[in-house]
């Protein structure tokens, strides 16, 4: 078994190889590509199966970047031509699917796919031909434990991270105000949990005592047992490591049992539009961290929202503007080396990536060696009937309610 | 400590969530007691109540609790011609086995048509009073809960008096305990087996209203049902409601208590123990006579 393996993997190597050498000889005339030549982007992305849903999210993010940088002139002088495969949610096809790109079909830089299963195995491939890997999704921490060199995740912060602001905040907050006890409840999920540990982490340093730490089934129904344990143990705040429905369901019963805490805050469900008439509209003061909102105020954002809604019909969500995010760091790559193409340059721009922060939608964004970005989420709270970011100080629209009133 | 006003709580939460399940269960001791029928497609009849339910109120504006009047004759009537036309056809010495198969194909076909009429999202009755409760020594009642569980209790109470009071209930009896005397008397069994299995149904359809009232609801969940409802029906007693009602209060109450010291997850594991403990030491169940001997 390992003796076949091996060889097909040597084969494998070989042929691919042989496609380089080939590909080399007859791209003589090829290293100065002349400046009418399209920058190729290829990318492969789950268009069907499990995550086609967020797979076109995550299509619809480039193309409007490839627009909105061609309407401005394209890169260097050149257009973007964007490359999309279909791995149909599939980890061999992804694979595949950059074997292609980059050994058959040349694409001068290739740009990550949806979800940590799939970025996984495409930015092997990447690395294998040392093409730069921005990728805009993918943010479990085993992603960056993989030992990748030319990887960036384009986003604010993985999912331990995301509430750093809030965490920096409660233990600011003098001696006096500062809660003693959380509580804490969080999906059997990567990512779900990872956001919810990140803070018990923090705020365990910090000396804030975890009362209750539940962990929950994703199909989880019924919250009423998981509330009447936070509720009894009368922790000053609660936090929520959830999806989307998991939270609702958790907020009700917490709020059927008459549980008041001075903080409340859980993960992506009350970003959702939907939030607030799945719990009768008894929002406010909780709090969530998000990735991205129409609303931040970075410069480039206000045009990727008013470009991306001229287009599309609808504004961007998150998937779309992680997307468009990617496209921006390569663009800012491409423009300061001033080369795209496979070869030399790959690793002029990995190193450019590597060592400069880059302005986004998402705010500023800066890399450690593991291609782990170095930011954090906003937080946004529910403040008189509507979601508002009240943290990062720089980018907040309204002061952060503390206590929270009830619920 | 709180640590006895938590137990309370639980107990209370236990109580209501027991009620919940003895009118789940009900329905699937039922068919058991009739027709030796194992029913897989109960779960996915009572998501489909809830699903109507959820509808009613999201696209039409009427309360949940209105839809009853729907979807109880709507399930009997079901109820009757999936017995009459399907489940009678198939051969008597193999219909338990049989049957498995049947109502497994009949709940995946639920789920597909749920899936394709309402799309795999998570789904929630949004109701005004959806946060409201209720104090008791301490302990707080959600008002959802509470109509849950006395509609639970109604819908009981009636299959109860069914049962025992009318002569439509001693023909059904009769029926569940001995087919070949209960011809011999003069009952005509086709009809009230397909009767008795409407019957099943309509209490799927009140419960799937009553679990749409507090919980969230999509297509697969009825996969995560059928498990503990047919633990409860084996611990009750096979075709027995008063054994599957007492076993679903039993295992309802300890569920919730066992939350205390352990996770959601492991909490769920005293159905699956439960099941194992009646197979390995009282096969016939722990609360009903031998395949419904009684009631």
């Amino acid at each position: 078994m390992t003796t076949r393996m091996t060889t097909m993997r040597w084969a494998t190597a070989f042929g691919a190889t042989m496609v380089l050498a080939l590909a080399g000889c007859s791209g003589g005339d090829d290293g100065g590509s002349s400046s009418d030549d399209p920058i190729v982007v290829g990318i492969s992305l789950p268009l069907t199966g499990d995550f086609s849903e967020p797979g076109k999210g995550v299509q619809r993010g480039y193309q409007a970047w490839a627009k909105i940088v061609n309407d401005k002139g394209g890169l260097l002088g050149r257009q973007v031509e964007l490359k999309i495969l279909d791995d149909q949610s599939n980890a061999d096809r992804v694979v595949s699917d950059y074997e292609q790109l980059i050994g058959q079909d040349q694409v001068d830089i290739v740009v990550g796919p949806f979800s940590t299963r799939l970025v996984v195995p495409a930015a092997r491939v990447a690395e294998e031909y040392g093409m730069l890997f921005v990728e805009p999704a993918g943010a479990a921490k085993e992603v960056f434990e993989q030992g990748f060199k030319n990887l960036f995740y384009a986003a604010p912060a993985v999912a331990d991270d995301h509430y750093n602001h809030l965490a920096e905040y409660i233990l600011g907050l003098p001696a006096g105000q500062r809660p003693a006890t959380a509580a804490y409840a969080a999906m059997d999920d990567p990512f779900a949990q990872g956001t919810a540990y990140g803070l018990k982490k923090k705020l365990e340093e910090g000396g804030v005592r975890t009362v209750v730490d539940e962990v929950y089934p994703p199909n989880t129904t019924d919250f009423s047992g998981i509330a009447a344990k936070i509720a009894s143990s009368k922790a000053d705040i609660v936090v929520g490591g959830s999806q989307y429905q998991d939270g609702v369901n958790l907020i009700v019963a917490l709020q059927q049992l008459d549980y008041q805490p001075k903080l409340a805050a859980f993960s992506t469900a009350p970003t959702s539009p939907e939030f607030a008439a799945a719990i009768g509209n008894k929002t406010e003061g909780i709090l969530a961290p998000t990735g991205y909102t129409q609303k931040a105020p970075y410069p480039s954002n206000v045009e990727f929202v008013e470009k991306y809604t001229a287009q599309f019909g609808s504004p961007p969500e998150e998937d779309e503007a992680n997307a468009y995010t990617t496209g921006q760091v390569v663009a800012a790559a491409v423009t300061a080396v001033g080369c795209a193409e496979q070869g030399e340059c790959q690793q002029k721009l990995v190193d450019w990536v590597r060592n400069n922060t880059v302005e986004t939608v998402v705010g500023p964004l800066s890399w450690d060696a593991t291609g782990k970005p170095q930011g954090a989420h906003m937080i946004q709270q529910w403040v008189g009937g509507e979601i508002q970011i009240v943290l990062p100080a720089d980018a907040k629209e309204t002061d952060i309610v503390y206590p929270k009133p009830a619920w | 400590m709180s640590s006895g006003a938590l137990i309370f709580q639980s107990v209370v939460l236990g109580v209501l969530l027991g009620g919940l399940y003895a009118l789940l269960a009900s329905g699937l001791t039922l068919y058991f007691g009739i027709m030796r029928v194992v029913m897989i497609a109960h779960s996915a009849f009572l998501i489909l109540a809830a699903y109507l339910a959820w509808w009613s109120h999201t696209r039409l504006g009427v309360d949940p609790l209105l839809s009853l009047v729907v979807t109880v004759p709507l399930f009997f009537g079901a109820g009757v011609l999936l017995q009459r036309l399907l489940l009678s056809r198939l051969r008597p010495a193999t219909l338990t086995m049989m049957s498995v198969l049947l109502t497994f194909a009949i709940a995946v076909v639920i789920e597909g048509l749920l899936g394709y009429a309402f799309t795999g999202t998570q789904r929630r009755i949004q109701l005004g009073y959806g946060a409201a409760n209720l104090e008791l020594f301490g302990a707080r009642i959600a008002v959802v809960k509470l109509i849950a569980f006395g509609l639970a209790a109604v819908a009981l109470l009636t299959l109860y008096l069914l049962l025992k009071k009318t002569t439509f209930g001693w023909s059904l009896r009769a029926t569940i305990q001995h087919r070949d005397a209960a011809r011999l008397v003069g009952i005509d069994t086709d009809r009230v087996a397909g009767y008795g299995f409407g019957i099943g149904l309509a209490t799927a359809a009140v419960g799937g209203t009553a679990l749409a009232l507090d919980t969230t609801i999509y297509p697969s969940l009825h996969w995560h049902w059928i498990g503990p409802l047919m633990a409860i029906i084996v611990v009750g007693g096979l075709g027995s409601v008063p054994g599957a009602a007492a076993a679903a209060m039993l295992l309802g109450l300890t569920q919730s208590l066992l939350q205390i010291p352990l996770n959601t997850t492991w909490a769920q594991t005293i159905f699956y123990l439960a099941l194992f403990a009646t197979l390995a030491f009282r096969p016939q169940g722990f609360f009903g006579g031998r395949l419904a001997q009684r009631f």
